[in-house]
C-alpha cells in the first residue's frame, strides 16, 4: 500500500464519515471537527481519534460505534480502531464553518 | 466508557411529574386552596406540596439523573436506586396529601398519614441524594455547576428533614415544643429551602452547563460565575441557619433572611450578566426554543426575587402573587421549556442512536415542531403573568380564568412532548430506518425488550 493509496483510503473514510451527523447540531461529524484524526496504517489499517462536543454526552457512546461501524464498511479497510478522546477538547471554533 | 448514558428512569419521573402539575393546576381552576382559602390552610399545603414536589422535585430529580453525569463526565453511582426513590417520593406524596386533606375536614383519615408520608418523603428524597452525592464524591475537585448541585442537594435535605419534623407536629404524634416553634415559625425557611436552595440553586447550576452545551458558547468558569455560587450558597447557608435561630425562639430570623434575600438578588443579577455572555458568544446563530422560552423564565426570576427583597411584600403584602411568580414563571416556566429539549434529545437517543452511522437520521430538532410549541410558550407565560396580576389585585375570577388558560397551555405542551416520544413530528423518510427502536411513552425500554 503506498501512500497515495493511503491518501486516498484517508479520504474515502472522511467522506464517509460525513454521513453521520450529531444529533443536536444537526450538522455532519466531519465539518464539525469532530474527527480528529484519521489515519491509515498497511493492510488497510485505519486508526480514528474523534471527539464529541460535550464531555460526557449521552450521545458519546452512539456517535462512537457509528464511525467504527461506517470506517469498517469502507472498501479497503481491514481492521478499524476508534479512540475517543477528549484532548483537545472541542470548541466551537473547530466548526468547518458557522453552524 | 468516558461517561453518561441515558438514565432509565429519567423519563418516569419526568412523566409523573407532568401528571402532577396538570393535578395542580386543575385543583386551582376547581378553586382549591389559596385564593380561596388562607394561605397556611390545609387545602392550600396540598396544592403547594403536589406542585413542590410532585411536578418541581420529580422533574429535577429526573433531570439531575440524567444530567449530573453530563456535568462530572462520569456514569452514575447507584442508578439502580433511581426507582425506589422515585417509588418512595411518589408514596410519600400520596401519604402527605392524604395527611393535609385529613387536616382539612373533608374526608375522615387518620393524621398519622402526616408523618408517614414526610418520612417516605425523607427516604426518597434522602436516597436519591445519595446517589447524586455519591456520583459526585467520585469526580471531585468538581466543575462549577456540579458544585451549584451539590449545594442543592444539600437544601433538599434539609427541607425534607423541616417538612419531616412538621409533620410530626401537625399531626400531633409529637407534642415538643421546639417543634411546636419550628411549625410556628420555620415554614419560611422550609419554604426557602426547597424553592430557593434545592429547586432554584440546582437549577442555576445545571443551566450554565445546558445552556453553554445548545448555544455552542465557550464552557469557561467565569468569575461572576463563581461568585453567584458563593452569593446562592451563603444565602442558603443563612436560612440553615435560621432553623436554631427558629427552634431557640430567638431574634433575628428577619434579619437573617434579609440578608439572604439580598445575597439571592446579587446572584441573580450577576448570573443574568453570565447568560447575557453566554448568548452573546454564541456559535450557533439561532437560539432554539428552549431557550428562548428560559430567557421568560429568568426574567420571572428576577422580578420575582427583586420583590422579595421589598421589606413589605415579605412580611405578606402580594407576597403570595410573588411566590405564584416564582413557582409557574421562573421554575415552571424553565421546567417546560428545558423539558421540550430534553425529552426531544433523550427520545432522539433511544429511538435513532442505535442506527447512527448506518441509516440517514432525524436530527433531534426534527422531533418537535417549534411554531406550535412558540404559540403555546406565548399563552404559557402570558396567562402566568395574568394569574400573578390577578392575584396582587385579589381578583379570584380573573385568576382562575387566568390558571384555565394556563392549564390550556399546559396541556398542550404536554402533548407536544408525547408527539415527540411518538415521533409524530418526524419527516416519514427518515421517521423509521431500519434498526430504529420505538421507545415507550415514559417506561424505560429495557422493561419490554429482555
Amino acid at each position: 500500500m503506498d501512500e497515495d493509496e493511503k491518501a486516498a483510503l484517508t479520504e474515502a473514510i472522511r467522506n464517509a464519515l460525513r454521513m453521520i451527523i450529531d444529533p443536536e447540531i444537526g450538522r455532519n461529524i466531519v465539518d464539525l471537527g469532530l474527527i480528529y484524526e484519521i489515519a491509515v496504517e498497511e493492510g488497510g489499517i485505519a486508526r480514528i481519534a474523534m471527539t464529541t462536543t460535550t464531555r460526557g454526552c449521552p450521545a458519546s457512546d452512539y456517535l462512537k460505534d457509528a464511525v467504527s461501524n461506517c470506517v469498517w464498511y469502507v472498501p479497503g479497510v481491514e481492521y478499524a480502531e476508534v479512540r475517543l478522546t477528549y484532548e483537545p477538547p472541542w470548541t466551537p471554533e473547530m466548526m468547518a464553518v458557522e453552524g | 466508557m468516558q461517561g453518561a448514558t441515558l438514565s432509565r428512569w429519567t423519563m418516569s419521573y419526568f412523566a409523573l411529574a407532568c401528571l402532577m402539575l396538570v393535578a395542580g393546576q386543575g385543583l386551582m381552576l376547581a378553586g382549591y386552596g389559596y385564593p380561596a382559602v388562607a394561605v397556611s390552610a390545609p387545602e392550600t399545603l396540598v396544592l403547594v406540596h403536589i406542585l413542590a414536589i410532585g411536578w418541581l422535585s420529580l422533574l429535577m430529580a429526573g433531570a439531575l439523573l440524567q444530567f449530573v453525569p453530563v456535568l462530572i463526565a462520569r456514569p452514575l453511582v447507584g442508578g439502580r436506586f433511581a426507582a425506589p426513590a422515585l417509588l418512595l417520593i411518589v408514596a410519600g406524596l400520596g401519604a402527605l396529601v392524604g395527611g393535609f386533606v385529613a387536616l382539612s375536614g373533608a374526608i375522615d383519615l387518620p393524621l398519622a398519614l402526616l408523618p408517614l408520608g414526610g418520612g417516605l418523603l425523607l427516604a426518597g428524597f434522602v436516597l436519591l441524594a445519595a446517589v447524586l452525592a455519591a456520583t459526585l464524591l467520585a469526580a471531585r475537585p468538581l466543575p462549577l455547576p456540579a458544585r451549584f448541585v451539590a449545594v442543592g442537594l444539600s437544601a433538599l435535605v434539609g427541607a425534607a428533614l423541616v417538612g419531616f419534623a412538621f409533620t410530626l407536629a401537625l399531626s400531633g404524634t409529637s407534642d415538643n415544643l421546639l417543634l411546636v416553634r419550628l411549625v410556628a415559625d420555620g415554614v419560611d425557611l422550609h419554604a426557602a429551602l426547597g424553592l430557593g436552595g434545592w429547586l432554584s440553586v440546582t437549577a442555576l447550576g445545571v443551566s450554565y452547563r445546558l445552556l453553554a452545551m445548545f448555544l455552542l458558547a465557550p464552557e469557561a468558569e467565569r468569575p461572576t460565575s463563581r461568585i453567584v455560587w458563593w452569593a446562592a450558597s451563603l444565602a442558603i447557608g443563612l436560612v440553615a441557619a435560621c432553623i436554631p435561630v427558629v427552634l431557640l425562639a430567638a431574634s433575628g430570623v428577619t434579619a437573617l433572611f434579609a440578608a439572604a434575600f439580598l445575597l439571592t438578588l446579587a446572584a441573580v443579577l450577576l448570573y443574568g450578566g453570565d447568560v447575557v455572555h453566554l448568548y452573546r458568544s454564541r456559535k450557533r446563530k439561532q437560539a432554539e426554543l428552549n431557550i428562548r422560552a428560559t430567557f421568560a423564565a429568568f426574567g420571572a426570576l428576577l422580578l420575582s426575587v427583586a420583590l422579595l427583597n421589598l421589606p413589605g411584600v415579605r412580611a405578606g403584602e402580594g407576597l403570595a402573587a410573588v411566590v405564584y411568580l416564582f413557582v409557574f414563571g421562573w421554575l415552571t416556566g424553565l421546567g417546560l421549556a428545558q423539558l421540550y429539549k430534553i425529552v426531544a434529545f433523550l427520545t432522539w437517543l433511544e429511538a435513532y442512536g442505535p442506527v447512527l452511522g448506518r441509516a440517514p437520521v432525524p436530527r433531534v430538532q426534527d422531533l418537535v415542531d417549534e411554531g406550535r410549541g412558540r404559540v403555546l410558550f406565548w399563552f404559557y407565560y402570558g396567562a402566568v403573568a395574568a394569574a400573578t396580576l390577578a392575584l396582587f389585585a385579589e381578583a379570584s375570577g380573573v385568576f382562575r380564568a387566568a390558571v384555565l388558560v394556563q392549564l390550556a397551555a399546559t396541556l398542550g405542551l404536554i402533548g407536544e412532548l408525547i408527539r415527540a416520544r411518538r415521533l409524530c413530528i418526524v419527516p416519514k423518510a427518515l421517521r423509521a430506518p431500519v434498526g430504529m427502536v420505538r421507545p415507550h411513552l415514559f417506561l424505560p425500554t429495557f422493561v419490554s425488550r429482555r
